[in-house]
């Protein structure tokens, strides 16, 4: 086990090389970052100071291994808006972000296992149908519009919950919602058909010769195994969950690190941006690997070599 | 897994062998007219696509003309409607039946050119990657890792930042982004067609790489390239719509569906239907769409459907 | 006749598919003494283990038991609710399926799923299921008992799967235990070990035991008597050694042809031609009639019954 974790931590360091390059590449070599420090009536020798005290005089090489001596401190640059470090504003807003991920999958958790099994259990039945409908559209549906929908409904209709906001449980409601029905969506069908799979298994038909109870043939032995593929396939969507967080804390104006990155973006200030692509890669590399973690302790198995 | 695929050979070497045009399409008709949700779907993307070909002989009005004194007018069916304007009118007194019709092109637009461009890069580097192998397959497997850990949707922000948005950054952004499913799978597929036999016969009587990737490799995996492309038409215009939406992507006047859900947000307490109907616009085409990949996906690749 | 332990009477197991109904089970008959074991054979495709399932109430859909009586101890399985059912299940009646490597759960250890017997039939808490279930697996012969109880399945070979699925099945010491296929899966040697474990306990617990087989060399060395099937149907019924010494219908007659010679190699029941018929097109008159050589005209038109060619020896045959 130790020596599994080690060779992952290892197979990570190429990784994070690349995304370095890509986040230096983005930044430093497509955009100007002068111009947009600068006010309009900056003279060129204002511009050749900056540029200097940038080092962005120096050649591309010698720019990069500055910033990777740079981001090894955990420096990306001060944030020209706030006036502060880039990484802590960044940090700051975590814990919003997360927040409003785990309620979103503890959302998709709740809605999809119970119809997954259902679909399956009751394979071809109206249920069935019904769900792997439902599954269907809640993929096809932008989530920002969905998001939007609810407010309309939830917020300005029924006047029930909170438009937008942190604070309160109440709060949380409707993002959670409009960000977990999507991945709720893909959960279901992978659970029905990983489910419908498994109760084929020879163990499920010992399972029932034992006289057990359907719900415990069901819930213990067919719902432990059938979970393997999904939870791994589930934890390598991290990417897309964090990605869904962006436009759903715009939508409700929700105060977590996906605002902050849009706003960084529109006002183009890169320190910002450049440290939470960073913060946004390590988590999603770290969940992956959890993921592999997860998936080795649920089924014995698998070998640690 | 291996061994499922051993099994299944000799279906997947006919996919890939030419065959006669005109009984093939007959065929295929037949099928698609055989599958219920296949037929919905081919029928809702022939729908958009011919909206957006002819959006201006369909459309009732000029998407772009505004008309102070119309503002905010809703659908016809509900009061203070008029049939002139059948699903309302926008904060500008456009009206909306009109700008979902234009706004197809630029979804089609954009999706269909997207995934060309990352159907292009995604094959030939899973082509490379797969069949050489080596460091050139470490170097570009690591580097659809460095790409996988960044949300695509963050990654086309940024370089939207950058580059500033227009319709052309649009779609070499989503193709720059979206190219690693398909090197993934292409590849995957590779290395299991290269070890067929009659890969290594070609090989064996001296064909050139070129010409064993060409004629042996490529057609070979060509149907999995079409149902991932045709899925990624769906995924790409959701995108695309979520990019406009965050004012990132299309810019006004072009009219795009993201962009006017953007607009109809904003007037969401009293004028529910400007952001309404151009939702249901994207969700009806991307289920269309999906529909047909399925479908395709079904028809085209038997180990695919045996594991749905 | 001894006091019967089961009674199939009749039984009818249909399978509906798109292509019409096809009957896997048709009408058949048979008896299980106390301590009795009887073997079911045929080629595959016979029904053999559709009628195993049928008894246990295990017939998964599209199969349904459609009509008949099944009788342990006198009391009707088929009349009972599924709650009445479950309750004998893993209790009174028992099974052993062919595939020990796919026929354990694989994420729980073996003292798990054993244990989980103890604890649903006879309310034991953990702790002494675990007991209980280290000491069953003694009894199966497997060494160490102890420490496999923690196993999971996948660090057992074929062999003590089998032993660990025999455990699981003799636990709560059922009345009746059917064993379908218990050894094709295992290479000879185990195979030899698992019948003979197999032997040991049906004369130590006094089970009737259902032993379904292809195989006839297994047949010789367990079963007190046999029942042969084609096609859905009982076509031959006698006790082991009237059957071996005299058989009347021809397919147990070929059957038997096919038994491997001590110094041959095995090939299984190949000196049959032809294969089982398809369900759905039924040949008419006598079912083996398109691969039997002694089959005359009237075997076409006519089918035969089951009648007594012999004292307590039973035969499907116009010809018998």
């Amino acid at each position: 086990m130790r020596q599994y974790l080690l060779k992952s931590l290892l197979q990570i360091i190429p990784v994070l090389f690349l995304i370095s390059i890509i986040v230096f590449v983005l930044v430093y070599c497509t955009g100007d970052p002068v111009s947009l420090m600068l006010s309009d009536t900056a003279t060129d020798e204002d511009r050749r100071i900056l540029i200097a005290a940038l080092g962005l005089d120096q050649p591309l090489y010698i720019q990069y291994f500055t910033f990777i001596g740079h981001l090894f401190q955990g420096d990306f640059g001060n944030s020209f808006r706030y006036d502060m470090p880039a990484l802590p504003i960044v940090m700051e807003r975590l814990p919003a972000t997360f927040e409003l991920a785990i309620a979103a999958m503890l959302v998709a958790t709740v809605i999809s296992v119970p119809l997954g099994i259902l679909s399956a259990t009751k394979r071809n039945s109206f249920l069935d149908v019904l769900f792997s409908g439902s599954s269907v559209l809640g993929k096809a549906m932008p989530h920002f519009w969905l998001g939007i929908m609810l407010i309309l409904l939830f917020a300005v209709e029924l006047k029930a919950l909170p438009v937008s906001g942190r604070g309160t449980l109440a709060h949380l409601i409707l993002p959670a919602f409009t960000l977990g029905t999507g991945i709720a969506a893909e959960m279901t069908r992978l659970i029905r058909s990983s489910m419908l799979e498994i109760l084929n298994q020879d163990y499920i038909r010992t399972a029932r010769s034992k006289g057990l109870l359907e719900s415990i043939v069901v819930y213990k032995h067919a719902l432990r195994n059938s979970m393997i593929p999904v939870v791994t396939i589930m934890a390598l969507q991290t990417s897309t969950l964090i990605g869904g967080t962006l436009i759903t804390e715009t939508i409700f104006s929700w105060p977590g690190m996906g605002q902050l990155i849009i706003q960084a973006v529109n006002t183009r200030d890169m320190a910002i941006v450049q440290a939470a692509v960073f913060v946004v890669a390590i988590l999603v590399i770290f969940s992956n690997l959890l993921a592999d973690i997860l998936y080795r302790v649920l089924d014995p198995r698998i070998k640690y070599n | 897994m291996s061994a499922s695929l051993e099994t299944q050979t000799p279906q997947l070497q006919s996919i890939g062998k030419p065959v006669q045009h005109t009984g093939q399409f007959k065929r295929l008709t037949r099928m698609l007219f055989k599958s219920k949700t296949g037929t919905i779907g081919f029928l809702i993307v022939i729908a958009v696509v011919f909206m957006s070909i002819f959006a201006g002989a369909i459309a009732p009005h000029d998407p772009a003309k505004t008309q102070a004194a119309k503002r905010l007018k809703p659908p016809m069916w509900m009061e203070g409607g008029s049939s002139v304007h059948p699903l309302g009118t926008d904060n500008l007194g456009r009206d909306v039946l009109s700008r979902i019709i234009y706004g197809s092109q630029v979804s089609l637009m954009v999706g269909i050119c997207a995934v060309i461009l990352a159907g292009t890069i995604g094959v030939i580097l899973g082509l490379v990657s797969g069949y050489y192998g080596g460091w050139i397959d470490s170097i570009i497997m690591r580097t659809v890792d460095a790409f996988l850990a960044i949300p695509n949707i963050l990654f086309m922000l940024v370089i939207l930042a950058v580059l500033g948005p227009s319709l052309v950054t649009l779609i070499l952004v989503l193709g720059f982004t979206n190219w690693v499913k398909y090197a993934r799978i292409i590849r995957s597929e590779v290395l299991g067609v290269k070890e067929r036999d009659y890969v290594k016969a070609a090989r064996t009587v001296g064909a050139s790489n070129q010409r064993i990737i060409l004629t042996h490799i490529l057609p070979n995996v060509i149907s999995s390239f079409i149902v991932v492309s045709t899925l990624s038409v769906a995924t790409t215009i959701i995108a695309e719509a979520s990019l406009s939406f965050l004012g990132l992507g299309i810019q006004p006047p072009t009219v795009s569906w993201g962009g006017m859900l953007s607009d109809g947000r904003q007037y969401l307490a009293t004028s529910w239907w400007v952001a309404t109907f151009p939702g249901i616009a994207i969700t009806i085409t991307v289920l269309g769409i999906m529909f047909l990949g399925d479908w395709l996906r079904d028809i085209l690749d038997p180990r695919m459907k045996a594991r749905k | 006749m001894e006091t019967k332990l089961l009674e199939v009477r009749n039984l009818h197991t249909h399978f509906k598919t798109e292509d019409g109904v096809v009957p896997s089970v048709n009408g058949i008959s048979f008896s299980v003494a106390k301590g009795e074991t009887l073997a079911i054979v045929g080629e595959s495709g016979c029904g053999k283990s559709v009628t195993s399932l049928s008894i246990m109430g295990l017939v998964a859909p599209p199969g349904q038991v459609v009509g008949g009586e099944i009788l342990l101890e006198g009391q009707n399985l088929l009349a009972l609710n599924k709650k009445e059912l479950r309750k004998l299940r893993g209790n009174k009646l028992s099974m052993i399926f062919q595939e020990p490597m796919t026929s354990l759960n694989p994420v729980f250890t073996v003292g798990n799923q054993l244990g989980e017997v103890f604890r649903l039939h006879q309310n034991m808490d953990k702790q002494q299921a675990r007991g209980r279930s280290i000491e069953m697996l003694e009894t199966v012969g497997i060494p160490r008992a102890d420490k496999v109880v923690d196993y999971f399945p996948h660090q057992l070979s074929g062999g003590m799967r089998q032993r660990v699925m025999i455990a699981i099945a003799l636990a709560c010491n059922p009345a009746l235990l059917i064993a379908d296929e218990p050894t094709t899966a295992l290479d000879v040697t185990i195979q030899a070990q698992i019948l003979e474990l197999l032997k040991k306990l049906n004369d130590e617990y006094d089970t009737g035991v259902i032993l379904i087989t292809h195989d006839l060399g297994v047949v010789a060395e367990m079963a007190d008597r046999v029942v042969v099937m084609y096609a859905g149907e009982v076509v031959e019924q006698a006790n082991v050694f009237e059957l071996f010494a005299s058989p009347k219908h021809p397919y147990t007659k070929g059957l038997l042809g096919s038994l491997p010679k001590l110094d041959e190699q095995r090939e299984e029941l190949e000196s049959i031609p032809g294969a089982v018929p398809n369900p759905l097109e039924m040949p008419g008159g006598c079912a083996f009639h398109p691969r039997c050589p002694l089959a005359t005209e009237q075997c076409q038109s006519k089918k035969p019954s089951l009648v007594e060619v012999a004292p307590d020896h039973l035969a499907r045959c116009l010809y018998a």
